[in-house]
């Protein structure tokens, strides 16, 4: 039982609010938090706030029919409604940080878009996904592969695709734009290079002009998206969860291989192959162009060796699935036995799902940093759920106590 | 060169009201600029930026969309701050229905004041000026820290009442007390009757008694309201004058946000017409209700945005609708 503390949840996540306030021995503070009929949102908080400390859980993810722009706006209104009922300190609680992935540029420099091949046939069949490595990344003494290479000619084909119909054409960027078409028909002014707005620091800005006075997050993309606050941000980590589960329930992982699939997940990949004393891959996605006709073809390599192996994929977060599908793919290609994909954040937007479903993977664990029901019902067996409910609850403990929370950085 | 090519009107246009953008700039005899917002398919909004607003004066119109306020506001945000980090030198938002207007005071205890928030959100996100029609409150104005702009759709009102009825068979009607000073000044300025109607409200989005002060008897009710919502304090209210002997009701208002079953409310009504502007995106409802007539306030917004521009100043349009 904790004293002075009031939890509030917000509509994106109550089992996980559910979860917390059970641990901490206390119920979710009432409120009454839904739309008017014009779209506005309407917040009501029952219970009194005056003097407490005051954690709002809501994470960044919009689904089953809600909005993830209404939940951050729910977020605001909601701390500046505490924050005016007298609050003693307002401390944001977002599992997953929204809009915390910068989006890649999805153009070239000419300011025409970049294209994937089109998938051939639906969601069946693993072929959907072609990729290309030429020429390999040259590094000495290392094991490295060709890569897999495009079985057809893409530019050619984008060409046909151009000249018959403009709708199926896909485009190569770590981000999937729910209304492809508008996109494809954008022209940037003559001599302009169009950017894609960064909105990362704006919803750090946003929280803090709402009223927040402390932030508690997980496995965040960009640590640096810390820095964009001026206010204390906690940055729990998913590790130790994915640490464990590697010891508990992977038979002889000592054998297994640790897989980043891209360069910038290497890091955190790195740290956990270190701890545990286990070998360590990783996956080089190459964009640079070799040929001019060449320029839209991505590229993804093996760095490391993984035949006859347990392959072992981490990455932060599952967005698109696009990246840890492609990976799997290439692992199998180069010999893997079995793979797993070790993941913190699960958002599988779009046909996440279905390309998943589809793919090389296993085996597929996340934590329930976002709503997982779904995801669970339509993956079954193949998705294994991990509760980051007790980090949560006992970094809102301590924080309220104004205990070291730096423990929870590396527990076991 | 530099010289005559900085500092131009960029025209920016938010997803929820492309057609007023239009008008607007065709008005200024300028093209919108080349912007695209989007969803990605995890919902987080982008916004991509095809030319450059270095130094330029950045307009970006954004309307509030029936239903889906929220991702409107996350993207003038997003546009804004794009704007601001492009180097822009002046960001105006352009705001014709300011959203979350209502919500402006603590009328209960731990209630929000998202108004507020709001504003402090968009000069978070670096608005330099905002221009907005008919705020619900006009105290909302200093919620703000930065110049506000607030214009009326009275002029055009006026115009539109003295070009299609007679102004001594009409009497102008306020549907709730809080609504009174803008009609007074309508009835003021056309020289007729004024009445009001009290009403007591049990929640929200929901309409109890009414009584009528004042005499309608004979006359074209038009009863002056700053929005229509779901209509029903319209709808009662125009029962309500008819029971006392109006010859016709009218509804005048300045944003038909025309929420929930607001369109068979006034297909069901007495009313005969529901005068709104375009601040709005009415989108089908034109269709669905033949007794919508609509009021075209691109003039005003794009007449603010040219003065604004210019350095001129704006309070002629207060008093003055551009033809």
């Amino acid at each position: 039982m904790v004293r002075n503390i009031v939890v509030l949840g917000g509509n994106s996540h109550p089992e996980l609010v559910e979860s917390i306030c059970g641990i901490l021995g206390l119920p979710a503070c009432s409120r009454i938090l839904t739309k008017f009929s014009s779209g506005e949102s309407r917040c009501e908080i029952q219970d009194s706030v005056r003097g407490k400390d005051v954690y709002i859980i809501q994470t960044g993810f919009g689904g089953n029919g809600s909005r993830l722009n209404d939940h951050f706006m729910d977020l605001c209104i909601m701390i500046s409604a505490c924050k005016t009922g007298s609050a003693r300190r307002v401390t944001a609680v977002l599992p997953l940080f929204p809009y915390s992935r910068q989006p890649d540029l999805p153009y070239n420099k000419a300011g025409a878009p970049l294209y994937k091949a089109p998938t051939p046939n639906g969601e069946n069949g693993k072929n959907q996904y072609t990729f290309d490595s030429v020429p390999p990344t040259p590094g000495p003494g290392v094991p490295k592969t060709s890569g897999l290479t495009n079985s057809s000619d893409i530019a050619n084909q984008m060409i046909k695709n151009a000249l018959t119909n403009g709708s199926s054409k896909e485009q190569y960027t770590t981000h999937d734009y729910e209304n492809l078409s508008i996109v494809n028909g954008f022209q940037a002014k003559p001599g302009y290079k169009q950017w894609v707005a960064q909105a990362g620091t704006l919803v750090a800005n946003l929280l803090t002009c709402a009223g927040c006075d402390h932030v508690i997050t997980m496995d965040l993309h960009d640590p640096q998206v810390q820095g964009f606050f001026d206010i204390p941000v906690d940055n729990l980590y998913g590790q130790p969860l994915l640490k464990r589960y590697i010891q508990q329930h992977i038979p002889n992982w000592r054998d297994a291989v640790i897989i980043s699939p891209d360069a910038g997940g290497a890091k955190r990949a790195t740290a956990i192959a270190d701890s545990l004393g286990m070998e360590f891959a990783l996956i080089h996605k190459e964009r640079r162009p070799t040929k001019i006709t060449d320029r839209q073809n991505a590229s993804m390599m093996l760095v490391g060796n993984v035949t006859d192996r347990v392959c072992i994929l981490l990455d932060d977060i599952a967005d698109t699935g696009n990246t840890i599908t492609r990976a799997a793919k290439l692992l199998k290609k180069e010999g893997a036995t079995t793979i797993y994909a070790l993941l913190t954040h699960g958002v599988f937007s779009g046909d996440a799902i279905s390309r998943v479903k589809a793919s090389a993977i296993d085996k597929l664990v996340v934590t329930n940093s976002v709503p997982q029901d779904e995801h669970k019902k339509q993956l079954g067996s193949k998705l294994d759920v991990l509760d980051i409910s007790p980090i949560f609850a006992e970094a809102m403990r301590r924080v309220h106590h104004g205990e070291s929370i730096s423990v929870l950085f590396n527990y076991e | 060169m530099s010289g005559e090519m900085a500092n131009e009107v960029k025209l920016i246009s938010g997803r929820s009201h492309p057609e007023l953008s239009e008008k607007v700039a065709k008005r200024l005899g300028i093209e919108v600029a080349r912007t695209i917002s989007l969803n990605y398919s995890n919902q987080e909004t982008s916004f991509t930026v095809g030319e450059s607003v270095r130094d330029e004066d950045v307009f970006i119109i954004q309307s509030t969309t029936t239903g889906d306020v929220n991702e409107g506001l996350m993207e003038l945000l997003i546009a804004i701050s794009a704007c601001r980090t492009a180097s822009a030198r002046r960001i105006t938002a352009v705001i014709p229905n300011f959203p979350y207007a209502r919500q402006d005071k603590k009328d209960k205890s731990r209630a929000p004041i998202s108004a507020r928030l709001v504003a402090n959100m968009l000069q978070t996100a670096g608005a330099n000026h905002i221009v907005t029609v008919d705020l619900h409150a006009s105290q909302i104005q200093g919620f703000f820290s930065v110049p506000v702009d607030n214009l009326y759709a009275e002029p055009s009102f006026l115009r539109y009442i003295r070009e299609n009825y007679k102004p001594e068979d009409c009497v102008i009607v306020s549907p709730d007390a809080g609504g009174a000073k803008r009609a007074t000044s309508i009835a003021d300025h056309l020289n007729t009757g004024f009445a009001l109607i009290h009403k007591e409200r049990p929640r929200p989005n929901v309409v109890g008694r009414m009584v009528l002060v004042g005499n309608v008897e004979d006359k074209i009710a038009i009863l002056v309201d700053d929005m229509a919502d779901t209509c029903g304090t319209l709808v009662k209210a125009a029962s309500v004058l008819k029971e006392n002997g109006a010859k016709a009701v009218l509804a005048l208002v300045t944003h038909g946000i025309l929420s929930g079953n607001a369109i068979e409310n006034l297909n069901g009504s007495v009313l005969e017409a529901l005068i709104c502007t375009n601040t709005v995106p009415l989108g089908d409802k034109i269709e669905r209700c033949p007794k919508i007539r609509v009021i075209d306030i691109s003039p005003t917004i794009a007449e603010a945005i040219r003065r604004t521009h210019n350095g001129e100043s704006v309070s002629y349009l207060f008093n003055h609708a551009p033809v």
